[in-house]
């Protein structure tokens, strides 16, 4: 269970979040969708314990990120990057992450097997592909076997199977009972996986609910989208 | 080529620790002179300095961190990674499919960081000489256009021993942590004179004596000889990297 | 306990501190050999020949710092995972400091016995050992707050072998004494120095980094 209450958060002099306020259920994927620079991004990183909100609480089983026990037993996180030092190999990140939250050794090759990177385990990060880099970083989420998984733009870098196998993966894992949020800009990578949508734009939240709700009369849900952020969508950027 | 130069030089001038090479390496030793005048003006009324004319000259060294911080980064700054989602990228990326002869490429690159450092070594050296003749000027010759010019040369031949050091090891701290402490009052190279006289021929050695006369090093050379000396380590430097730069993967 | 078995493995398998630990060694010893051999010819350099070769090979020590420390912020990364496993972030800063300090402690003593030993200074070993170690704090602290490697080298080499020397070449100087380097050639005058100035490095350091988004 996610719960986001009222967060917001200026940054350089610019409000970027407006009292963000969202839940996320178990048993459910919750897609967070939104344009480049909506604040999709800032609010995972808030809910994460990586920045401060200036108001607000953004709280995870009821606990804030920093108060959690053995975090990464509670949640899998996936932000940008692989989220390693170049120089080291995949498996040797993967086993200080371990035993940073007392996990065994033997769950590194565990969760390198679930990503299909059992034979770059020896590999540096610096040398992966960008792909390979978001497989790594998704293994990573995975080591305690999290209950909540937060991932942001998991599908950037994936090609056709990689995108394919995750979205089973996500699906399998809410279906286990856990709570799922994802951000995305993807709508109709969204449209196929999730079962809420949460939409954000320009720091706030425009709409919330199940996926047939907020696409409501709309075609679909990119079109829904447009209409409520009143982007023009002949507007390139 | 004009136009490659010029994409090198704002590069270059883009990065902000390029610009805490030349703040500093501008600053430095017109600093150093004014915070040590009392001092000096009591040694030149004991009589204590052997060769004044080195005044001022001598100062110039301490701003060659300048230099040597422009020389690295200029290369270490495409070998740094620019994003977090692909480790492996870096501008050289870039610099290469908008440059792909690489020769060409280095020849801009070196030319945007000669003409970087000479343009601050001439203005540092004016700004620390005047500022020691309006202090010391009773005492201090005014020192030959020649001398003025070595010291010039000097700084420019070291950010090139910087760059083409950087070249090769396609890392930033190494050469800097090598050439700064090399820098220091009593420099490494220095302390390999007393070792053996063949650490005369040493760059940084040689090169000082393109300028300076007053220096207690076992071998002396001759400014012009010096400035040769110091010369042929840089070519044979620059073409270990530009050998390296042509066969290594971007 | 994790988060100490954790940042040791980190520290461990970062390829460049192995090498600089070892570069900083070969570089003691043959400044160790150049003043040995000066001083057999008759022309002793001046400083205590004991701990003369740690003054400049320190050095490798301010590398060693600014590396361990840097490497969270470098491409890929590293803080966010860092931070997601481990949030609560002064415990942290501290646990970081200790095994930073651990790793640094053996190779610090290896680098002062081979420049104190042959000059017959072994009393001075233990004290050049935590001097090393202290250095290589200070330098994490100082990577820590700037997050950059390069710029963070920059910054230290800067100050401990230009503008260090430069203030204590002025006659009369008083800064000299209050300098974090001057225990480097005189352990007995500038220790509290050095400590002090870790101290402050490292709690500058822990808030900043409690403070700031990651």
């Amino acid at each position: 269970m996610i719960t986001i209450d009222c967060v917001s958060k200026t940054k350089s002099g610019t409000r970027i979040l407006h009292d963000v306020t969202f839940e996320a259920r178990p048993g459910r994927v919750t897609g967070f969708l939104g344009p480049n620079g909506a604040g999709k991004t800032s609010t995972l990183r808030i809910l994460l314990g990586l920045d401060r909100p200036e108001s607000g609480t953004a709280l995870i089983c009821g606990r804030p990120y920093g108060k959690l026990d053995r975090p990464l037993t509670t949640v899998g996180a996936l932000l940008d990057g692989s989220g390693a030092h170049r120089a080291r190999t995949a498996r040797a990140h993967l086993r200080w992450v371990a035993a940073s939250n007392g996990l065994p050794d033997s769950r590194a090759d565990e969760v390198l097997e679930v990503v299909g990177l059992t034979r770059d385990a020896r590999k540096r990060a610096g040398r992966f592909s960008l792909g390979m880099s978001r497989r790594l970083g998704l293994a990573t989420a995975l080591l305690g076997d999290p209950e909540v998984l937060v991932l942001d733009e998991p599908v950037n870098g994936l090609d056709p199977v990689g995108i394919r196998w995750m979205r089973a993966f996500l699906r399998d894992s809410a279906a286990q009972g856990r709570t799922v949020l994802l951000s995305s800009h993807l709508m109709g990578e969204l449209a196929e996986t999730a079962d809420d949508v949460v939409v954000i734009d320009k720091g706030r939240i425009v709409t919330q609910g199940g996926l047939a709700d907020v696409t409501g009369d709309h075609p679909t849900l990119e079109d829904a989208f447009f209409t409520l952020t009143a982007t023009e969508a002949d507007r390139p950027w | 080529m004009v136009s490659l130069v010029r994409a090198e030089l704002r590069k270059l001038l883009g990065l902000p620790t390029a610009w805490v090479g030349l703040v500093l390496g501008t600053l430095i030793a017109p600093a150093v002179v004014l915070l040590n005048a009392p001092y000096i003006r009591r040694a030149i009324t004991a009589g204590t300095l052997t060769d004044p004319s080195d005044l001022g000259l001598r100062d110039l060294g301490i701003g060659l961190i300048g230099p040597m911080i422009l020389g690295v980064i200029v290369v270490s700054s495409e070998y740094t990674s620019t994003g977090q989602d692909a480790p492996g990228a870096r501008q050289l990326t870039a610099t290469l499919t908008a440059v792909p002869d690489r020769l060409r490429l280095l020849v801009a690159k070196t030319t945007a960081l000669v003409l970087t450092v000479a343009a601050q070594a001439a203005v540092t050296a004016t700004a620390t000489l005047t500022l020691t003749q309006v202090l010391h000027g009773e005492h201090v010759p005014a020192p030959a256009p020649t001398r003025v010019v070595a010291a010039i040369l000097y700084w420019a031949l070291t950010a090139l021993l910087a760059y083409a050091i950087t070249l090769i090891t396609r890392n930033g701290i190494v050469p800097l942590t090598l050439l700064i402490i090399n820098s220091s009052v009593v420099s490494v190279s220095y302390l390999l004179t007393k070792v053996t006289d063949l650490a005369s021929y040493l760059p940084d050695i040689a090169g000082t004596q393109m300028f300076l006369r007053d220096t207690d090093f076992p071998v002396e050379i001759a400014p012009v000889t010096a400035g040769l000396v110091m010369t042929a380590w840089i070519v044979v430097l620059l073409a270990i990297g530009l050998i390296l730069f042509q066969r290594r993967d971007a | 306990m994790n988060t100490a078995r954790a940042e040791l493995r980190k520290l461990l398998t970062l390829p460049s501190l192995r090498r600089t630990a070892l570069l900083t060694w070969a570089a003691t010893l043959l400044l160790t050999y150049a003043y040995a051999s000066a001083e057999s010819r008759g022309e002793p350099l001046g400083d205590p020949t004991a701990l003369a070769p740690l003054g400049y090979t320190q050095a490798g020590f301010l590398v060693l710092g600014v590396l361990a420390a840097a490497s969270e912020y470098q491409e890929g990364g590293q803080i966010h995972t860092t931070l997601l496993a481990m949030p609560r972030r002064l415990p942290l800063q501290a646990v970081k400091a200790l095994a930073l300090a651990a790793v640094t402690l053996p190779v610090a003593a290896a680098t002062a016995a081979t420049s104190t030993l042959p000059a017959s200074g072994a009393t001075w070993m233990p004290a050049a050992t935590a001097y090393l170690t202290l250095t290589t704090l200070l330098a994490a602290a100082v990577a820590g707050v700037v997050r950059r490697a390069v710029p963070a080298v920059i910054l230290l080499l800067g100050l401990y072998f230009i503008a260090g020397p430069l203030l204590r070449a002025r006659p009369g100087s008083l800064a000299a004494a209050y300098l974090p380097d001057t225990a480097a050639l005189n352990p007995s005058r500038g220790a509290a120095a050095t400590i002090i100035w870790t101290l402050s490095a490292l709690t500058l350091a822990a808030l900043t980094f409690h403070r700031r988004d990651a």
